[in-house]
């Protein structure tokens, strides 16, 4: 059941492995394309029962388009009370895959073992690289090596073919949290409807998801607040992109290293009101790549590659430094993933600057005109999967388990999965459990949270003002987040129609636009030439297989 | 030479020579012929989820594919460019660097001056490119002293237009000095001898070279000369990848890069398979041409039967 490799199964997987993938697809499964139905969703859906045990000093604000803010902490709750009683384990032996984007801690370590006593199971953590986990899992699938349990981030499924994975290799869990059968597992229960949507394949449930937030962005506009205060600049003045332009030209100087801006493609294209993948207008369907407002977009990052206001870095494609150019005020403003705004990023800026202090712009249209608009993503985009070779109460032990790990915030079992055990891997001081160094070691590298967790919350104990800025940016913006087509909804397509979804020609084409080395024009022909290559079969296929059938789900 | 030795005879003459290659036999067979098994996915759609025996197949429509593609024809035309300027300027330098080497008297200095030129092999190229990057991209060190000098600013890591010559000149400077191993190896064996006696006829340090040292080391550098053709579809793979990005990916888009991108990350595997069967076999051809060669010019090359 568990992957091991060792030698001795590395040389036989190096030269098997053609054989392996051959022997591979035992009982071929006819795969099931489109999407949930209505009723089928719904009956495979847990109930939501949320949790009371600890109330926000910041408190959730809805939006008009349903967004939901997270709920924000000041101050770390005292004396956590547990939420599971006795040890949700029975003693088993799971192995788990989770992906980690950071140093990975030795095998069983002090924490590992805490955890593990605490779970009253064995759970053999193997996190491996995020960069290349996409890479990772693909062959373990391939060989039907999964381990007990893994974590699917929803942004590779394509490429995982997770929609068909479930069923043949990861388990149904419908029979055992679908509706009020999710009441056995109240922590479970406190995760919103939302987060178990994008677990569902087939009418079925099949994933636990992790970091569940209804304030689902893609990102921001991000800038140095402490640099741009001091100039007297604030968001409020950043109306439109031509405004954004202005910055440009008043906050580079080159001579002195310093730039206005970092790669902001990403997600300036939504003031353009660009879609994450499709849009619906007047009934029919477009892909992102046939809107004229991708061209209109890519007009002016071209510009702005050329004005000498983008970091040469940046245009150079050297991304992974982009935070250091950050911290360090050679760029200020960037585009900023959502989940890079907490208290590691407070300390990493302020280590190299002390007034260190980040912000981020308002969503805004292109033009300033209509309202500000962001596109929501997914409520979840974290899921982890039990394997479909274990027995129904070992599924049963790894749900209690999954309860435990998704214990609210604040409560003895949020701590300890968070902070370590008091006194070995974290002191309370002031109030705010505070890393020791076998902490930093083996706790800040997060593995068990991605195999479950309670809703995001906003909390940085020992930064308060980390969480006060970002609650109240996200409060300021929560009316602009708008729910786009085919919203949450699993869609399952066939693979020669989903290799047409993504153009790596297009892709490449735009990147090459935004740092100035090919015009607008270079980029409608490779555009053109993919609407005739099969774009209309890819159209074609989601008109007919989910827009006719199953409506935009907005 | 084997006239009269049974088979027998010469496995026990050659054991010792045989034992030693068995590791790397054995390698070659378990990390490069078994998986060649997996070439039958050029020939499918292939779909990792369903494995080789139940991917559909694809006759020959993914290289039908392969050919209509503009891309590819770009990538390989690219490819053999920069082959061709890497073995232009590239080729000479670890040959002209190990005579020079060779030249040096004192053995502390020679010692030293190997030291610094082989360091670079064992960087890697993010690491190579970074310096670059630091050194001479558009913020790097020589842009900045430009800047503030109020001189024009050149940003060589980013133009496409010269980014043939910048590859060369980062390949250069990360393996030349590991290359000029091979070459000091060969000029150890010429004879000193010769040299004595053509210095004693009256012979100067550049007849020496030319009928002395240059033929002693032409066997190898035939040798190095097929292998690198051979490579030819090969120019690296990393070098591009971090940098395609830097320069745009129709500067940057080599054979192996193309299959990447096209293959391995749209998880279009047959069609990377396609891409990469391709470029084994003209690879093959071209090393068998190159052998070839180097026997009509007297010359062993990489094997002779």
């Amino acid at each position: 059941m568990k992957p091991e490799l060792n030698r001795r199964s590395f040389i036989g997987a190096a030269a098997m492995a053609p054989l392996l993938a051959a022997c591979g697809g035992a009982p071929q499964q006819k795969q099931k394309v489109g999407t949930n139905t209505k009723t089928g969703l719904r009956a495979a859906l847990p109930s939501y029962v949320p949790s009371t045990s600890v109330k926000a000093d910041i408190a959730s604000v809805t939006g008009s388009g349903g967004a939901v803010t997270e709920p924000a902490f000041l101050s770390y709750p005292s004396g956590g009370i547990a939420t599971v009683q006795g040890v949700p384990g029975k003693g088993g032996s799971y192995t788990a895959v989770t992906p980690l984007w950071g140093t990975v801690p030795p095998a069983n370590n002090s924490f590992y073992q805490a955890m593990n006593k605490a779970l009253g199971a064995t759970l053999t953590m193997k996190p491996a690289d995020g960069n290349n986990y996409d890479t990772i899992v693909t062959p373990m699938a391939a060989a039907k090596k999964l381990p007990d349990w893994i974590q699917l981030p929803n942004w590779w499924n394509a490429k995982f073919g997770t929609d068909r994975l479930v069923g043949t290799q990861l388990a149904d869990l419908t029979p055992y949290l679908a509706g009020d059968k999710v009441k056995k597992y109240p922590n479970l229960a406190a995760i919103p409807t939302g987060a178990w949507q994008a677990c569902v394949w087939g009418d079925k449930l099949y994933g636990i998801p992790s970091f569940s937030t209804n304030f689902s962005v893609p990102g921001y506009i991000t800038y140095r607040r402490d640099i741009l205060e001091a100039k007297g600049i604030t968001p409020d003045q950043v109306k439109s992109v031509e405004d954004y332009m202005n910055l440009g030209k008043e906050l580079t100087d080159a001579k002195r290293g310093v730039w206005a801006f970092d790669d902001v493609y990403t997600y300036m294209g939504f003031a353009w009101d660009i879609p994450l993948k499709w849009k619906v207008e007047g009934g029919k369907l477009f892909h992102k790549y046939e809107l004229p407002q991708l061209l209109e977009a890519l007009d002016w990052h071209y510009k702005l590659a050329k004005s000498g206001y983008l970091h040469p870095d940046a245009i150079a494609g050297r991304n992974a430094d982009s935070n250091a150019r950050f911290y360090a005020g050679k760029v200020l403003i960037s585009g900023g993933g959502a989940g890079g705004w907490h208290l590691a990023d407070y300390e990493s800026g302020v280590a190299a600057d002390k007034n260190y202090r980040r912000g981020a712009f308002d969503y805004i249209s292109h033009d300033g005109k209509s309202p500000g608009r962001m596109y929501m993503g997914e409520a979840a985009r974290i899921i982890s999967y039990l394997n479909i070779n274990l027995k129904p109460e070992q599924i049963e032990e790894c749900l209690a388990i999954a309860n435990y790990l998704a214990a609210p915030y604040g409560s003895a079992e949020y701590t300890l999965i968070n902070f370590g055990a008091e006194g070995v891997h974290h002191t309370m001081k002031d109030g705010v459990p505070t890393a020791t160094e076998d902490g930093k070691k083996f706790v800040q590298a997060s593995t068990f949270p991605f195999l479950a967790s309670p809703p995001l919350v906003i909390s940085n104990p020992g930064a308060d003002q980390v969480t006060k800025d970002y609650a109240a940016w996200q409060a300021k913006n929560v009316n602009a987040l708008i729910k786009p087509v085919f919203w949450n909804m699993n869609i399952s397509m066939p693979q020669q129609i989903s290799l047409l979804e993504t153009s790596q020609a297009i892709d490449d084409a735009i990147k090459d636009c935004y740092h100035g080395k090919k015009t607008v024009a270079e980029v409608k022909d490779v555009i053109d030439s993919w609407k005739k290559s099969g774009a209309d079969r890819l159209k074609g296929w989601m008109t007919e297989n989910v827009l006719n059938k199953y409506g935009t789900g907005q | 030479m084997n006239e009269g030795l049974t088979r027998r005879d010469r496995l026990r003459r050659d054991r010792s020579l045989l034992i030693m290659v068995a590791p790397a036999v054995v390698l070659l067979l378990i990390f490069s012929y078994a998986p060649m098994v997996g070439v039958i996915t050029a020939f499918q759609y292939y779909d990792p989820l369903i494995g080789i025996w139940d991917s559909d197949w694809a006759g020959l429509d993914q290289f039908q594919q392969l050919f209509a593609d503009s891309r590819f024809w770009h990538a390989l035309s690219n490819t053999l460019y920069l082959s061709f300027v890497q073995l232009i300027l590239f080729f000479p330098i670890p040959i002209v660097l190990a005579m020079l080497l060779n030249s040096v008297l004192s053995e502390r200095v020679r010692n030293f001056v190997q030291s610094v030129v082989y360091l670079p092999h064992f960087f890697s190229w993010v690491l190579v490119i970074t310096i670059f990057q630091q050194m001479l991209g558009g913020a790097g060190a020589f842009n900045q002293w430009l800047r503030s000098n109020d001189l024009a600013t050149w940003d060589v890591m980013t133009n496409p237009d010269t980014f043939a010559l910048l590859v060369t000149f980062q390949g250069v400077w990360k393996e030349a000095g590991w290359g000029i191993i091979v070459f000091l190896a060969a000029l150890a064996a010429i004879n000193p001898g010769l040299y004595e006696a053509a210095a004693a006829d009256g012979a100067g340090p550049w007849r020496r070279m030319w009928h002395i040292t240059l033929p002693g080391l032409r066997g190898v550098i035939v040798l190095m000369l097929v292998l690198r053709l051979g490579g030819a579809l090969s120019v690296g793979f990393e070098q591009f990848l971090i940098q395609r990005d830097a320069v745009g990916h129709e500067a940057a888009e080599v054979l192996d890069t193309y299959a990447f991108y096209y293959g391995i990350a749209t998880t279009n595997y047959s069609f990377g398979a396609a891409a990469g069967l391709f470029k084994s076999v003209i690879s093959l051809l071209l090393i068998w041409g190159a052998n070839k060669l180097a026997h009509s010019f007297g010359e062993d090359g990489l094997y002779r039967k």
